[in-house]
């Protein structure tokens, strides 16, 4: 086992949890979870509806910071990291597709994957390569310079995904990734998760879908239930 | 350098991909902006003139008071007046507002002597038609608005009632020009002893003395020695008109401005009620943005740049339609509120200027503003955790 703080652990939870106050009322959300995922790990986390698998993800990609304990990402505890520290962290780590995919209606393909890059002054040339080689790889090619409302559901998915992967991130975040796509879509889907894990990046999925939950290459399902997990199990092993 | 100029472009983009808020919003701005720097422009541009006129104006007017209004003034006190140290000249002048019932309007008759060359080479300069003879009897040069009331055109004759209803006949030789219009609109120029005909003022009298002084600084010891020689008159000093000018006009445009606060507190309302109204939309982009590596500044710098962007556009228009109000269109509505004027309305012809007073004034008071109320819902909506992007609501 890796050590926290080498790199090829990609992301490690330690006791983390995360609560929202609504009033008086409080939740928690997330409980006491700690999770290690390493490079080249495909990881599933299932859970019922509200079982706190979005809040998680968030946690994994410093998006949502824990109320207590620790959050590990691509080797630096992002907890305590000020903002544009975090952001810059973040945007080198972690490529992020959201549940409804977060593209930003009135933009092309390609200004929606060079997002990432205005930040930072904009996009060079490499850049530019990135998004081409991918675009094509994910046979959206031709549909570089539309309006991603103008696409269907599956281009759009693909769109996302180019988007998440164009500065080459260690780790990679899919929330629902499936929700929209049909047998085929999906099925390439997990093909391409696949290349992914392959090419040493850790993959979490968050989804209810058990086309994916049950992929070939799933290294392990971590099920969520009010908040926290239960025991992590390999593919294959009996439902808990 | 690199990331503000990308920044910048994103928020054009983000401009125009939210078009319908970017008109409204641009809209009311520049409404509110126009309305804003109407009056400062007015403002401006009539203190100005009224202060190039002040400073023309005799360094002393004396009056004569009696029972607290203006009298009639012996000549021969110009002479004991030219004999105190520090008085170049004194010359007793005829003038007066004289009212015609029909016209239900007051008007100016002024008096000149047409034999003196001054008189008529300054005349010549700022009249349209012949102008006065140097005989000049019987003749005279009408203000702008006051010849457009009357209907009279070169060469007509009219007939107004002098002493005893007796009518005095002067016939018409020349309008003053445009440019004068804000001092000579309601002005009836003819002889002196025409204007003493009209206005009942006889010989060996004056309505004031203009006093001319080696120098403004012994204004205020030779205003003393006039009140010695002479204790019912009323001094007035050229550097006290012309602070009177400034107050009154300082007056009218505040009072103005101030009646339009509540405009400009309704854009700013509206300005909020936009920005954090469509917060769904926005903290949903903000969200996403935050998720792609975007932080709280980069998100704020992105802010500023799309509400100064539109606030710049909407502050070039505004300006560039209150320039157009005031000084093509000549301020109607306002100019009224600003002059104050009786009877008859001079056309405007200002001096067009923008200062750069006048610029930061209403860049102050509604861009800055703007861009606040702006920043803020999006700083608050950036400080957050971005759940609401993660989870598509």
């Amino acid at each position: 086992m890796t050590a926290v703080g080498d790199a090829e652990v990609a992301i490690e939870l330690r006791s983390a949890t995360k609560r929202y106050r609504d009033g008086e009322r409080e939740h928690v959300v997330v409980r006491e979870v700690s999770l290690r995922i390493e490079r080249g790990r495909w990881v599933v986390v299932r859970g019922p509806s509200g079982s706190g698998k979005t809040t998680l993800l968030g946690l994994m990609g410093g998006l949502v910071r824990p109320t207590s304990g620790d959050v590990w990402l691509a080797g630096k505890s992002i907890v305590h990291l000020r903002d544009h520290h975090l952001a810059a962290h973040r945007r080198a780590s972690v490529g992020m597709v959201m549940q409804d995919l977060g593209l930003l209606p009135g933009l092309s393909v390609v200004d929606n994957a060079l997002l990432p890059l205005v930040p930072t002054g904009g996009a060079r040339s490499e850049h530019l390569a990135r998004v081409a080689e991918l675009t094509a790889r994910f046979g959206i090619a031709d549909k570089r310079d539309v309006r991603v409302e103008r696409m269907s559901g599956g281009e759009r998915q693909r769109a996302a995904l180019v988007r998440a992967l164009v500065l080459d991130p260690p780790v990679v975040l899919l929330d629902e990734p499936s929700a929209h796509l049909d047998a085929e879509r999906t099925a390439e889907l997990v093909r391409l998760l696949g290349e992914l894990r392959a090419g040493g990046k850790a993959v979490v999925v968050a989804t209810h879908d058990e086309r994916v939950a049950g992929a070939e290459g799933v290294d392990r399902v971590v099920t969520l239930k009010d908040g926290t997990t239960e025991a992590a199990r390999a593919p294959g092993e009996g439902k808990e | 350098m690199n990331r503000q100029l990308a920044l910048l472009a994103f928020a054009v983009g983000a401009l125009h991909r939210h078009l319908r808020r970017t008109v409204t919003l641009g809209a009311a701005l520049a409404f509110t902006v126009a309305m804003v720097a109407s009056a400062l422009m007015l403002t401006d541009a009539l203190r100005a003139e009224y202060a190039a006129v002040a400073s023309t104006s005799p360094d002393l007017t004396v009056q004569r008071l009696v029972a607290g209004r203006p009298a009639l003034i012996d000549v021969t006190v110009a002479t004991k007046v030219r004999e105190i140290p520090g008085v170049v000249s004194v010359r007793p002048r005829v003038w007066g507002y004289y009212f015609i019932p029909s016209l239900q309007g007051n008007l100016t008759v002024v008096g000149v002597d047409p034999r003196r060359s001054d008189v008529r080479r300054d005349l010549g300069r700022i009249v349209r038609g012949r102008g006065m003879r140097a005989g000049g009897r019987g003749e005279m040069v009408l203000g702008d608005a006051l010849a457009t009331f009357l209907g009279t055109q070169i060469g007509d004759e009219i007939g107004l009632p002098g002493e005893g209803g007796r009518p005095v006949f002067l016939t018409t030789v020349g309008f003053f020009e445009a440019q004068s219009a804000l001092w000579t609109a309601d002005a009836l120029v003819t002889s002196e002893a025409d204007a003493r005909r009209l206005l009942r003022v006889p010989d060996g009298h004056a309505t004031d003395l203009a006093v001319r002084l080696s120098t403004p600084d012994e204004a205020s010891v030779v205003t003393r020695k006039v009140s010695e020689l002479l204790p019912d008159a009323r001094i007035i000093e050229r550097r006290l008109l012309a602070r009177t000018y400034e107050l009154t006009f300082s007056e009218r445009g505040g009072l103005l401005l101030a009646a339009l606060l509540p405009a400009l507190a309704a854009m700013l309302v509206l300005a909020w009620d936009r920005m954090t109204g469509l917060g769904a939309a926005e903290r949903r982009e903000i969200g996403i943005l935050k998720s792609l590596g975007w932080s709280t500044a980069d998100l704020l710098a992105a802010k500023v740049w799309e509400a100064t962007l539109l606030g710049v556009l909407a502050t070039v228009l505004g300006v560039g339609a209150a320039y157009v109000y005031v000084f093509l269109a000549e301020a109607p509505g306002l100019s009224d509120v600003l002059l104050g004027w009786s009877s008859f309305y001079p056309p405007l012809d200002l001096r067009p200027t923008v200062t750069g007073t006048q610029v930061l004034t209403i860049v102050s008071a509604s861009v800055v503003p703007f861009v606040a109320l702006s920043v803020v819902p999006a700083w608050r909506a950036a400080s957050a955790d971005p759940d609401s992007a993660l989870r598509g609501t």
